[in-house]
């Protein structure tokens, strides 16, 4: 049975390889993304430990909860001591904090948190490659990748700032760093010694001191001894690998996140393709329909018609696997450059090939080829051996029963979508859930029905095609010949157009919601931000900001995170009187009126999922508070970005801040302030953020781009794996039509003719499942859109034309393209093809 | 035996002619001379018949002399047109404007209905059909009920009967005919052979075929007999009773 299962895989090569390309372009990916996630681990892991490669053991300040204002005991005498302590080859103390720069243009550069290290100068640490080491106050040096970043050369003058105000400094050198936070797109300052301990510790003190161990004395031994002539609870001892391991677990969750978009990819690609094999396997059960009834006739079992099918599946499925994980080679080598932008470079590697990428590609290449080939093997195994004497195939189709399935599913998810656009008040998980669920019977239920619709859907595009002439008509006509497989061949492209469609139109309407909410919930005209809720602006910033001329308003905002319901959000300590100039407020109950210590407002949503309204009472710790109390809401606001999720008394939060008293939004207002001004009004501290209302908009914006990624991911893999189908539809078509094509050709179609004949039997399959595609995606984007509309006022279903149209014109586009090589195989005919026996 | 009447150059009043019209299929061992030096001239307005034992090359004459296939060697010529030079497109061409061809197997679009079946050989040309001739042609074929029906809602005589008229159309030079009749009954046969005579008589067709059957051949006004891939012998106005006889020389 092997070999006969084999005979037939090769015997059908083009047929054999369109259905490997398809699924093995799903498990490239699968397997690329997990050689990618292993190789970048592994190079991660390397990165650190060769920046910690002479590290033994690394001595910091224990933080004591019971004495934290104490001076920690990092000083010259400790480093002296631990250098005497046998076992000991070199002793390194450092001061290390943080730091942001302003690039030459005076913007902040490359700010991220916890990737702008800042240091004291060690020569070990900071090799120069040009100039010469900070050697006082006011002089810095830079890595070379913030310095080509940001435009800086040496002589410069550089704005910075630790975590206060603005101070400058001018660039003396430049140095290299092993240092992954930095390497991976951050920054690093390098200040002279004892200005580094001023900021970062206090003079004479460090942040670390690093140890080396003697030949022959291992880490943890040598840790032993240095933490037994420790004062106790004044400093901890860490060892090099146990730092190297935690600086690559967290670099490694900042590129976990890169391995998701490839892997929905993968998912699609791998759920579109499966109709793809399922669609070739029924054509094939369809064709061979004579030779399996002789094989029953002769005495084969049903279960022996299963077996040899799902057979040349796993063949398939195997040749597809490997197929796909020699290229996901490939994809692992190039996703890094795609990931990493300008400054943000994945650290270099081997690729890694573990053993769980291999068991991936193999499970989901055979997996999804043997699965999706199943449902045709038990048609094949129902085919009576009297069909081996009927002269044409028609495999019995059952449309009352698929009708039923179709339009009870179809009800089932438009009922789902349309009693929760009608009902659900926000987009809560659960009921976006439930729209998940609408939209993926939705798209059953058009599968399922596609062969039904394909008649009606295809009569309406003929008046079209009618118009090339003869041509057109025939292409018609053959597209309608056997609806199920125009319907199956279609299902790729439905499901790519759905997906795109429904989710082009949810990101541009969700955007431009954004947008609207951004700028309609905003009075001010300019945000000062510092970014971070442990930093805070200056009171004496805030007066300079205030009398900055053109400004009407500044009102300070203190921002702290809140826990609330079980939840971590963010509150904002506010003036009731400045906040409502500065921002539009737009309260459901209650008003800002009687908001001050132990009380607080809520946003809708918030409101909403912990089940709290006005005049009740919440529990809520804030910021650095060490325990829960109660508050009272005096109001509930709708939803508002520039309001957080709770409005708190401006005193209050800054009592609890990270940073206690110190504020870290202004909302500024005024006409003509220009955002320069603005800029030298906070002393060009690249800590802060300027930014004007379309500014904010754009951040808010950003998170679209994302989403415009996926869909023309979505959008390529589709079209690539519809391509296939069609393909692979047609050629199967042209096999089976070799007589008809003569006869045409002997009447006198030319060449040019049964081409076109065979593109617009593509376009016209490209079309409907376009069409179908366009009608499920728009209509689930439309009950979708009506939960978001639930949370937001400002959202409107807002169509992408632009988008819809690249949309329908490269699904054309991609049956024109992917007939090409049958139409050629065609036009090649013979017209003695019409006389040929058999 | 060399026929007299089969000219070796192209002669005025031909509606096709061959002129040492050779054709080898393979090499080598499995080499086979299926047409050797074949020159004939099908007079315009006549009836035709080609008859000779299985493998003679029959089907070989006819699918050359209609330009479908091309020759190994040798000349073939559509009234004054030589194929010999003409490229894809314009062969194409020629086929659709100047040659109707009647299949064994009737060869119909199963997904076109009988009109546009007839009417496809215009459609391809982008000519407009003149109803008039259209309905001459269609009431000939005494199909005029079923003009909207399938082939496969259409018995074996009037899907024959739909090809010939779909060969008539375009008003061919000549009209081709491979074992028109061969996948018929006699009574469905005698309807499609009658029609063709008529053709060759109402409108001065020139038709073409081939034939195993003495009854068949003896609509015809003229039988020429094929063997080895040459032309043996031929008969004006033939009956099916004399055509029998020669036949019977053959075998013996
Ligand atoms: N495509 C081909 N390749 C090789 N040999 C061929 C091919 N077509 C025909 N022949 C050979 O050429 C010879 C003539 O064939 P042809 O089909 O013309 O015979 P025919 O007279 O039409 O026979 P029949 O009465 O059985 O239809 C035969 O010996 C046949 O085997
Ligand atoms: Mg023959």
């Amino acid at each position: 049975m092997l070999t006969t299962a084999l005979r037939n895989v090769l015997a059908h090569k083009a047929r054999s390889l369109m259905t490997v390309l398809a699924v093995c372009l799903g498990v490239a990916l699968v397997s690329g993304t997990l050689v990618f996630a292993d190789s970048s681990a592994a190079a991660h892991r390397a990165a650190a430990s060769r920046s910690f490669a002479d590290l033994a053991v690394s001595v910091t300040p224990a933080y004591s909860r019971s004495a934290p204002d104490q001076p920690d005991v990092l000083t010259d005498d400790l480093v002296q001591r631990i250098g005497n302590v046998p076992g000991v080859a070199a002793v390194l103390p450092s001061a290390e904090g943080s730091a942001v720069l302003n690039a030459a243009d005076g913007k902040p550069l490359r700010v991220q948190q916890g990737r702008n290290q800042a240091a004291g100068y060690v020569p070990q640490r900071h090799p120069l490659v040009e100039g010469r080491a900070p050697a006082a106050e006011g002089e810095i040096a830079v890595d070379r990748g913030t310095a080509a970043a940001g435009g800086l050369r040496l002589g410069d003058t550089v704005t910075l700032a630790t975590d206060g105000p603005a101070m400058t400094a001018r660039l003396v050198g430049i140095v290299t760093t092993q240092d992954t936070r930095v390497t991976s797109g951050g920054t690093l300052t390098v200040l002279d010694r004892a200005t580094a301990q001023r900021l970062f510790a206090a003079p004479g003190h460090y942040t670390s001191i690093d140890v080396s161990a003697a030949p022959g004395v291992g880490e943890h031994e040598l840790a032993q001894r240095i933490t037994d002539m420790l004062p106790a609870d004044r400093a901890e001892v860490t060892t090099g690998q146990a730092m190297a391991d935690q600086q690559a677990i967290y670099v490694g969750t900042l590129t976990r996140g890169y391995q998701k978009l490839p892997m929905v990819f993968a998912g699609v690609s791998l759920f579109i393709g499966s109709f793809l094999v399922l669609n070739t396997f029924a054509m094939l059960v369809t064709r061979r329909t004579r030779e399996i009834a002789l094989l029953r006739a002769v005495g084969a079992t049903r279960r022996q018609v299963v077996r040899s099918l799902l057979l040349e599946a796993l063949l398939i499925g195997l040749a597809a696997s490997a197929a796909g994980f020699v290229l996901g080679l490939g994809v692992a080598s190039v996703l890094p450059d795609l990931l990493s932008d300008a400054g943000n470079e994945l650290p270099d590697g081997p690729l890694v090939i573990g053993a769980r990428s291999v068991a991936a590609a193999l499970f989901v290449g055979v997996g999804v080829t043997v699965l999706a080939a199943w449902l045709p093997s038990r048609r094949a195994a129902r085919i009576a051996p009297i069909e081996a004497l009927r002269s044409a195939a028609h495999p019995a189709a059952r449309p009352r029963l698929r009708a039923a399935a179709g339009i009870g599913l179809l009800a089932l998810g438009v009922g789902l979508l349309v009693s929760l656009a009608g009902s659900a008040e926000d987009a809560s998980e659960e009921n976006l859930r439930s729209a998940m669920l609408g939209c993926g019977i939705l798209v059953l239920a058009l599968i399922v029905l596609a062969p039904l619709l394909v008649r009606p859907v295809i009569r309406l595009t003929g008046r079209l095609t009618r118009r090339f002439g003869v041509t057109g008509v025939l292409a018609q006509q053959n597209a309608l010949r056997d609806p199920r497989r125009t319907a199956a061949t279609a299902t790729t492209l439905l499901l790519s157009t759905a997906l795109v469609g429904g989710l082009a139109t949810i990101g541009t309407s969700t955007g431009q919601a954004l947008d609207r909410q951004a700028a309609d919930g905003l009075a001010a005209d300019h945000v000062i931000s510092t970014g971070s809720t442990m930093t805070g602006i200056d009171p004496a910033v805030v007066q300079r900001v205030a009398a900055t001329p053109g400004v009407r308003g500044a009102s300070a905002i203190a921002d702290s995170v809140a826990v609330i319901g079980g939840k971590v959000r963010e509150i904002s300590g506010v003036d009731p009187a400045g906040i409502s100039q500065a921002v539009k407020l737009d309260f459901v109950s209650g008003s800002l009126q009687d908001l001050g210590p132990g009380r607080i407002a809520v946003s809708s949503s918030v409101a909403a999922e912990t089940g709290t309204s006005t005049g009740r009472s919440v529990n809520l710790r804030i910021g650095s508070s060490e325990s829960f109390a109660p508050y009272t809401v005096v109001g509930v606001y709708r939803d508002n970005p520039a309001a957080r999720d709770v409005l708190g008394a401006r005193d209050e939060v800054q009592r609890h801040s990270y940073k206690p008293g110190s504020v870290q939004r202004i909302l500024v207002s005024g006409d003509g302030v220009s955002e320069n001004a603005l800029r030298t009004a906070v002393g060009n501290n690249p800590l802060l953020k300027v930014q004007d209302r379309a500014a904010l908009v754009r951040e808010a914006a950003g998170t679209m781009s994302e989403l415009l990624t996926l869909m023309y991911g979505l959008l390529a893999i589709g079209v690539v794996i519809a391509a296939l189908g069609i393909v692979n539809t047609l050629a199967m078509s042209v096999t089976e039509r070799t007589r008809e094509i003569g006869a045409l050709r002997a009447l006198g179609m030319d060449r040019a003719g049964v081409r076109r004949m065979i593109r617009l039997e593509a376009v016209t399959v490209a079309a409907f499942g376009t069409l179908l595609g366009l009608a499920g995606g728009l209509f689930g984007a439309w009950a979708v859109g009506a939960l978001t509309g639930g949370a937001m006022k400002q959202y409107t279903l807002v169509l992408p034309w632009g988008t819809l149209a690249l949309l329908c014109l490269s699904s054309l586009a991609t049956g024109a393209i992917a007939a090409a090589v049958p139409a050629r195989r065609a036009a090649a005919l013979s017209p003695l093809e019409a006389v040929a026996e058999g | 035996m060399i026929v007299n009447s089969l000219a070796p150059q192209p002669m005025p009043g031909a509606a096709a002619s061959t002129v040492d019209l050779t054709k080898v299929y393979g090499s080598g061992e499995t080499r086979v001379t299926a047409l050797d030096g074949v020159s004939i001239a099908f007079r315009e307005g006549e009836f035709t018949a080609i008859m000779g034992p299985s493998g003679c090359g029959k089907s070989t004459l006819m699918h050359c002399a209609a330009g479908l296939d091309t020759p190994t060697s040798g000349s073939v010529r559509i009234g004054t047109t030589e194929l010999g030079g003409l490229d894809d497109r314009q062969l194409t061409q020629l086929r659709r404007d100047r040659i109707g061809f009647v299949f064994q197997a009737f060869n119909l679009l199963p997904t076109l209905t009988a009109l546009e079946n007839i009417t496809l050989p215009l459609s391809l040309a982008g000519r407009r059909p003149d109803p008039q001739w259209v309905e001459r042609v269609v009431s000939m074929v005494g199909l005029s009920e079923r003009l909207g029906h399938r082939p496969a809602e259409l018995s074996g005589g009037q899907q024959q009967r739909v090809a010939v008229a779909r060969a008539l159309v375009a008003r061919p030079a000549i009209v081709f005919g491979d074992e028109p009749t061969g996948n018929l009954d006699s009574r469905a046969g005698a309807e499609v052979l009658g029609f063709l005579r008529g053709c060759v008589e109402e409108l001065g067709q020139t038709v073409v075929m081939v034939t195993h059957d003495p009854v068949a051949a003896g609509y015809a006004d003229r039988v020429v007999f094929l063997a080895d891939g040459r032309l043996v012998d031929e008969m004006a106005h033939p009956s099916p009773d004399r055509v029998l006889d020669v036949m019977k020389s053959f075998a013996g």
